[in-house]
């Protein structure tokens, strides 16, 4: 049984970055995801048009890949009601910026947060189940972003940045940055004390004191363009290396 | 280590590398996640995930927006969820920073190359992409996701070798073992409170974050 194109394109949206580039960002997978949807468009029409609207949607497109669906859909769409090619162009640089702060937004520094942050602080009552449980979480609603993301755009077209504007999306966007601060500040404690009670149970003060020494650094105008948690971690690991070998 | 196991680590850990940069982004390569499975087929799960979730404070400092340049700590923390597991005489956060922290750094390269890479390869399809070649960008897509498994490959063996010279030192005859996991930790706690504050921003952000601080304290004290 083939797959409808939409369900096809939904599919291929899932790899949108897999042929990112500096250059063009996500333009190529936005392309490969919108192909399928294209092609169905044009089928009783020159292919010379279909291979045109194919190139414009490959063309630089930088967005939340979760949010890309959105603009494959409106060009799918704008390209449906027979819009100029230059409007379509225009279409996707509008899109391009707002696609990629709410994205963001609602996802780098909300959702993902938020569900690494419970299964943190879940970690030391049930295991590897908060685990499974983050994992199953976010790929449900992120099925249903991308799903619901595709159908805005199919649905509206050239109007889907007002669409965009009314929908749940941007003050969901809000709020999952708040619970995001709360549930990474929930589970620092709870998974530090965990971390210390069961993987390293010695030099508790040691630890606290090299962490705040470290956030310092990491935080200060002073530093924070050159060090990072990382970089603190490795200079410390390479200390602990040299007095152990210096102590053998 | 088996065979057996040494080649599930290495195919769990170019899924991992895949689920980073190319596809499904689906959490896998988070290290919680990546390492608390990789524990669990090394036979102790407990200490896949104490590997796991120390490097995840690490992972909350990155914020991978737009072009910004960042570790990938994936492959690195099944070969740590791995060792932590196998050896349990080294500890599982010292080990885990051992191997999961410069594999982390490594793999942040690579995902540079990667996409340099990738930019080459549109370059010499460009006229097929510009003309609107369905083909040329369906190659593109496919090469780009094979290139990104071999690099989660390449991280994964890396990785698992450096577990195998781990697994070659006696731990219980290393004096102040202790002083890794102290190391990890503490550079976790700067990374995790350093990304905690970046996300929380000003404002009432910050103000939800000390709640959760609040709230997590509390927790954690009653718990114990």
């Amino acid at each position: 049984m083939a797959l409808s194109p939409r369900w096809q394109a939904l599919i291929r949206l899932y790899g949108v970055q897999a042929a990112w580039t500096y250059e063009r960002m996500a333009g190529i997978g936005v392309g490969h995801a919108a192909a399928p949807l294209l092609r169905d468009l044009f089928r009783d029409r020159p292919s010379e048009e279909r291979r045109q609207a194919v190139a414009r949607s490959t063309e630089y497109f930088n967005c939340h890949p979760y949010l890309a669906g959105i603009a494959v859909g409106a060009v799918v769409r704008a390209e449906e009601q027979g819009v100029p090619g230059a409007a379509i162009t225009r279409l996707r640089t509008a899109l391009s910026g707002p696609l990629g702060a709410i994205g963001d937004q609602l996802i780098w520094t909300g959702e993902v947060p938020i569900v690494m942050g419970v299964a943190l602080a879940l970690l030391p009552m049930i295991g590897w189940w908060a685990v499974f449980a983050a994992v199953v979480v976010h790929n449900l609603l992120r099925f249903c972003l991308t799903l619901w993301g595709l159908d805005l755009g199919l649905a509206h077209g050239l109007g889907v940045g007002r669409a965009l504007e009314l929908s749940w999306l941007p003050p969901a966007a809000r709020r999952a940055q708040r619970g995001a601060a709360f549930a990474v500040g929930l589970a620092l404690p709870i998974v530090s004390v965990w971390l210390w009670r069961d993987g390293a149970p010695s030099g508790g003060l040691a630890v606290l004191a090299l962490a705040i020494v470290g956030t310092v650094l990491v935080l200060s105008p002073l530093t924070r363009t050159r060090v990072t948690g990382l970089r603190v971690g490795l200079v410390l690991l390479a200390v602990a290396l040299l007095v152990i070998g210096g102590s053998q | 280590m088996t065979v057996p196991l040494a080649i599930a680590l290495l195919v769990w850990g170019s899924i991992v590398a895949l689920d980073l940069v190319t596809v499904p982004q689906g959490l896998l390569s988070r290290p919680l996640v990546a390492a608390t499975l990789a524990g669990a087929m090394a036979g102790d799960v407990l200490a896949g995930m104490l590997a796991g979730a120390v490097l995840e404070l690490y992972n909350l400092e990155i914020l991978p927006i737009g072009a910004a340049r960042y570790p990938d700590y994936g492959p690195g923390a099944v070969a740590a969820g791995a060792a932590a597991a196998l050896i349990p005489a080294a500890g599982p956060i010292g080990i885990a920073g051992l191997i999961g922290l410069p594999l982390g750094l490594l793999g942040g390269w690579s995902v540079h190359r990667h996409r340099r890479n990738n930019a080459r390869r549109v370059g010499r399809q460009l006229d097929r992409v510009s003309a609107g070649d369905a083909r040329a960008i369906w190659h593109l897509q496919r090469e780009g996701l094979w290139r990104d498994a071999a690099r989660g490959l390449v991280l994964s063996a890396i990785g698992l070798g450096v577990a195998w010279a781990v697994h070659l030192v006696d731990w219980s005859t290393v004096a102040h073992r202790e002083l890794l996991d102290w190391a990890v930790l503490a550079g976790g706690l700067s990374a995790g409170l350093g990304g905690a504050l970046r996300i929380a921003g000003k404002g009432a952000r910050r103000r939800w974050l000390a709640v959760g601080l609040l709230t997590g304290t509390i927790v954690a004290i009653a718990w114990h």
